[in-house]
């Protein structure tokens, strides 16, 4: 009796499971079916829908209006956390979720040998001339957005150095002053360029080298990550970070302003670039070109940079910018041709997660 | 008498210590929460620091869609994970206590897999075999997902509070003449409804504040509240944010306040029976 209760217990638990596997699943496939069936039955007809997956604070709502509105469409925007969250949907299988999605230029080598982004025909992308073609790595596969120095900024009252390269940084004088940007591939380069290094080595004891000039970086540092925080409220005195978040940084101090770029400075810069790819497989590439070509539209950029004040590849819409963005003080500095980029650097990523594992958990 | 004043001393002494102690604790507690309730009031766009007094953040927090938006999709999906859990919980641990089969330690201890391994593994996995099977990604995945983890915990609270002398009032009330369901429903569900309630608040709370389940497994047009703010942590978060955290702690309070009065109530009628 009790055995075949049991059976009968264990079949209600597995039915229940069923049911609610059949349950949710059950709308997911719906949605599934009701995407895939207008690209698959008519190929000509307009797509209404177009998912983004990006950077949240990032673009303008007024230019993902205007582009529904012009294309009779919605737009579904949603945020990762991490560049990382974009790379492991993909990999993953999960491009085909969305249209476009942001990541950036280290990450493209990568990701066009493994297949996870769709060849683009840059015809139907005709703005994108607007775009410098040095700021432009992997043409066939991505449009470029908008881009990032990270540079050295600091507050003119409350630093006791002034900074002119990045030795400047280790210097006991400051210690518990910095406020830092994260991630290995961050930190590493420029203690790399310090030392005389190339930023994307790939030797073990140039890279065992860079961990020692970072673990004194490390005592100076007071924080990592939030840098235009720390430097409005007086947490740091220098801040390695980007220029974007500079902006902010001295617009919310406004009239009293006492930060400045690091300007002289005699190593080279890192400069990266926040680009859309096409995941393969994607749904509604019709609009996905349609909102590139949008983005590199210089009116409709500029005004996004009114907005979002980070430097941007696109030369027309700079151009087309107004003056407050031309002249800020946060992108006004004599080095812009001095960077260098972040490289795919192949195996040799396992010996930089080590070592900088090994700089955040303290040996 | 100094001996025993003694004794009195110490036990005052040991008294005063656990107050501090429990003092201490309650400190490092919800200092995080009090400042994080503060800074809901904070007249500033991206809570650098304190720059005034403003109650506009409460009123801004409405017209905010994607906030409120992501904040119930996520009570829903918190609601129905708590849902399957409860009710897939309650079958499992009833069939895992009561019964004999074969294997029963085996599975017994399987149900702690998913408890013990890290929640990005599993949620990694489950993104692939997503994507694998054609299942897009939606409220549908996260719910799967948020059950994973939920079902397990379930088990383990109600199993706890299944006694072994269920087992003869069960017989006793079938002896009696009620059917099984008779018997479930009047018998076995009531002696052990503290754990389903207990299974039932801990599944809604792991829902509801999960994030690493979720933003592996979110799809384009949605996503969840914690999701949603940790994103924002790239340009800052905005006291807006806290103001719904503030409001939600507050209904949470309350909740548990209603809980235990329930509870109370319930204790005072099953004395009273």
């Amino acid at each position: 009796m009790k055995r075949i209760l049991s059976g009968v217990l264990a079949g209600a638990m597995l039915l229940a499971l069923c049911a609610c596997g059949g349950d949710s699943s059950a709308p997911a496939e719906t949605t599934a079916a009701g995407t895939d069936a207008p690209a698959e039955t008519t190929p000509a007809e307009a797509s209404t829908e177009l998912n983004i997956y990006m950077w949240q604070q990032y673009i303008s709502d007024e230019l993902i209006a205007n582009f529904e509105e012009e294309n009779n469409c919605t737009v579904n925007l949603s945020y990762m956390s991490d560049n990382a969250d974009a790379i492991t949907k993909l990999t993953a299988g999960g491009g085909q979720e969305y249209d476009l999605i942001m990541t950036c230029d280290a990450y493209m080598e990568s990701l066009i040998a493994g297949g996870y982004v769709e060849k683009l025909d840059l015809t139907q992308i005709p703005n994108s001339s607007n775009i410098n073609e040095a700021y432009w790595t992997a043409k066939d596969y991505c449009v470029p957005y908008l881009m990032n120095y990270i540079y050295i900024v600091y507050n003119t009252e409350t630093c006791p150095i002034d900074i002119t390269c990045y030795n400047d940084l280790i210097d006991p004088a400051l210690k518990g002053q910095i406020s830092t940007i994260d991630g290995a591939r961050n930190l590493f380069p420029i203690a790399l360029i310090a030392l005389g290094y190339d930023p994307n080595s790939t030797e073990e004891s140039e890279i065992a080298e860079a961990y020692e000039w970072l673990v004194k970086f490390n005592e100076n540092v007071v924080a990592y990550g939030a840098a235009e925080q720390n430097l409005t409220n007086g947490t740091a005195s220098v801040a390695l970070t980007y220029d974007g978040n500079t902006s902010w940084a001295m617009s919310e101090m406004g009239e009293n302003n006492t930060l400045v770029v690091a300007d002289p400075f005699d190593d080279a810069v890192q400069l990266g670039f926040d680009l859309y790819v096409i995941p393969t497989g994607a749904q509604h590439t019709d609009l996905a070109y349609k909102f590139l070509n949008y983005i590199c539209d210089p009116e409709a950029m500029a005004k996004n940079l009114e907005e979002y004040p980070y430097s941007c590849p696109n030369d027309a819409a700079v151009a087309a910018a107004p003056e407050s963005y031309r002249n800020d003080p946060a992108r006004n500095f004599s080095y812009k041709e001095n960077v260098f980029f972040q490289e795919d650097v192949g195996e040799a990523l396992t010996i930089y997660n080590d070592y900088y594992q090994k700089l955040k958990v303290g040996q | 008498m100094a001996s025993l004043t003694k004794v009195q001393r110490r036990r005052k002494a040991l008294g005063i210590l656990g107050d501090v102690y429990a003092i201490l604790i309650y400190t490092v507690l919800y200092i995080p929460v009090v400042v994080m309730m503060i800074f809901s009031f904070n007249d500033q766009r991206y809570n650098y620091y304190w720059s005034g007094f403003t109650t506009q953040w409460y009123g801004k927090l409405l017209s905010n869609h994607a906030l409120m938006d992501s904040l119930w999709y996520s009570i829903i999906i918190a609601v129905l994970a708590t849902v399957i859990s409860v009710v897939v919980g309650t079958l499992g641990a009833l069939g895992l206590k009561r019964y004999e089969f074969k294997m029963k330690k085996f599975i017994n201890s399987m149900i702690f897999i998913p408890i013990i391994v890290p929640e990005i593994v599993l949620a990694v996995a489950l993104l692939i075999i997503f994507m694998n099977i054609g299942v897009s990604l939606g409220m549908g995945s996260i719910l799967i997902g948020h059950c994973t983890f939920c079902i397990p915990y379930a088990v383990v609270t109600i199993k706890g509070r299944i006694s072994g002398d269920g087992e003869t009032l069960e017989e006793a009330s079938m002896d009696l003449g009620a059917n099984r369901i008779q018997t479930f429903l009047r018998v076995t569900l009531p002696s052990i409804m503290p754990g389903v309630m207990s299974a039932a608040f801990l599944s809604f709370t792991l829902s509801i504040d999960d994030v690493v389940m979720s933003n592996m497994l979110a799809g384009a047009k949605n996503s969840t509240l914690p999701v949603l703010i940790l994103s924002m942590n790239k340009s800052g978060v905005t006291p807006d944010v806290n103001a719904l955290t503030t409001i939600m702690i507050l209904v949470i309070v309350a909740c548990m306040l209603l809980s235990n009065a329930v509870k109370a109530m319930l204790r005072k009628r099953s004395q009273a029976a």
